[in-house]
Order: C-alpha cells, then structure tokens, then sequence
C-alpha cells in the first residue's frame, strides 16, 4: 500500500498519476465502500469518510477492511488535523476519524509521501 | 533529555510519546494530564488516553493550571500532554494566568526540567487553517505557537509526528 497524504490544493493527485501511472482511480467522494476495495488507486479517501459520517454510517473498522482487501492500493488523502478543533461536532469527529485511519493506513503502508506544492517527500519506505 | 512532540490531531502523537518515554527505563514515570473533564466528548478522550496508557507505569498527576507549582518526583521521567490544552486553561479559566499565560507556561516547563531526568512535552499544530477565527482563538494560537517556538529553542529535540510517522524537526 501506499499513502500519498497532504494538505489541499498540493497536487496530490497530479503527483499519485503521475507516478503510479495505468491504475484504475476511483473518486472515493462519490464511490461505494466496494469499489473503493477493488480499485487500484483511490483519490480523496477524506471525502469517503466525511460522507459516511454526515450520513450517520460507521467507518470503522474501514482502515482494516482496505488492509485486508485492497492491500496494493494507491490512496491519495488529505491531512485535515492542522487547525484549530472545529466548533461543529461533525466537523470534529470527521477530523479525528480520518486521523486514525490514516495512522492505520500509514502503519501498514509501506510508502507514505508527502505533497507540499506539488513536490513528494517520502516520509516512510520499508 | 527535553523532547518536544508535535503533530496535527489524530496522528499518533500521543503512542508515539508513551513509547519513547518507556523506552527511557526509568523507575518513575509522571503523566501530567491537563485535559479539564467538561462534558461527554473530553471525557471519552480522556478514558481512550487512560486505556492507552495502562500497563505502562505511569502515575497520573493532573494539572489544568500552575504549572510552575507542581511538583514531581526528582529524576523522574515525565510526560506532560498536551500544551494545547494547558495553554487554553490558562487563558480561559478563572485561576489561570490570562494574558501572561506564555510565561507562566514557560516557568512551569522549567520547573519541570529542574526536577525530572527527562521531559516530553505533547503539543499541537493547530496553525493550518484557511478560515479567520475571532480574535479569542487567533490570540489562543499566537500563545501556542510562542510556547512551541521557546519550547523547541530549548529542546534537544522536536519531533513532528504525521500518522504516526516521526518527522524530526530538530535532532
């Protein structure tokens, strides 16, 4: 697995094509659980897990399930625990939950890159 | 030994703090808690914190204010998390120290590092946002971020940890 995380509007999707060129994307804002399972690479993982949560669903257990079924995916996601603790309780939960699945993710992971400006830093290459 | 440890929320700071701390082998181990139990949400975060930390013989001393008061076992090994919440009580709590909460904060890390073997101090990164806060949290983070900076000055090393990934920053 490898986890391409990083703020908004980095290119952390530019840089995911661009070098992991000939995977199948899925746009995890708009895909099902199943999908984003079997596709080889998955862009804004965040956007998944902030549409679960603001439709009262659970993620858990989400971290494990992607490990388990799609241990060679590509996942771009967005760090979203850089400010200040929101005042909206979903905002909240959103920012912590998708803190724990990617320290899950990127305990698992065997290349975790950062994208600042467009430019990768690996951060983590077992 | 100072340590900083940083990072944004949900990152694994906190494990990755415990760890280093254990593997210090010490004798005496001190977790400062300064989380103020308000209502259902701080106390579920503070009962997580507790499960993670049982089994690791740390003796929990719980401070929400007057840092630069407390005493801890001399050559102890101790464990301060987190600043983000020590910095806010003294801002926002009746007995803290209000506006001059940076130094009273920095006289008590100093009263810490005069007393214990080794220090590791949790922080936050709450410096990322677009949206403009009022002037209460914007001031909130200018006191954070100061401590941080003086914290770092001092500290052997800071280290930022990204989905539980250690970022040295200083080292």
């Amino acid at each position: 697995m490898v986890l391409i995380i990083g703020g908004a509007y980095q290119g952390k999707q530019r840089y995911a094509k661009e070098q992991y060129p000939g995977l199948v994307w899925a746009e995890a804002g708009t895909a099902s659980e199943e999908q984003l399972l079997q596709s080889g690479g998955i862009l804004d993982l965040q956007d998944y897990i902030r549409r679960q949560i603001e439709e009262q669903k659970s993620v858990s257990g989400l971290a494990e399930r992607l490990i388990r079924n799609n241990p060679d995916a590509v996942i771009t996601v967005q760090e979203v625990g850089y400010g200040v603790v929101p005042v909206d309780r979903t905002d909240r939960i959103y920012r912590e939950v998708t803190g724990r699945i990617c320290t899950c993710l990127a305990a698992y992971s065997s290349r975790v890159i950062r994208v600042i400006c467009g430019i990768g830093t690996v951060i983590k290459d077992v | 030994m100072f340590m900083v440890v940083t990072g944004g929320s949900g990152s694994g700071k906190s494990a990755f703090a415990e760890e280093q701390i254990v593997s210090l082998g010490g004798n005496s181990r001190i977790y400062i808690a300064t989380m103020i139990p308000f209502g259902e949400e701080s106390q579920c975060r503070i009962d997580r914190h507790r499960k993670m930390r049982q089994g690791k013989g740390f003796v929990t001393a719980e401070c929400y204010t007057g840092l630069s008061g407390l005493a801890v076992p001399e050559g102890s090994d101790v464990l301060l998390e987190c600043m983000s919440n020590l910095t806010a009580n003294e801002m926002f709590q009746p007995d803290g120290a209000g506006e001059n909460t940076v130094s009273e904060v920095l006289l008590g890390i100093q009263n810490l590092r005069k007393q214990c073997r080794n220090l590791i101090v949790v922080t936050n990164e709450i410096f990322s946002d677009a949206c403009p806060y009022e002037e209460e949290t914007r001031e909130y983070q200018k006191y954070l971020g100061e401590i941080n900076q003086a914290m770092a000055r001092a500290a052997d090393q800071v280290v930022e940890v990204v989905y539980g990934i250690p970022v040295y920053q200083k080292k």
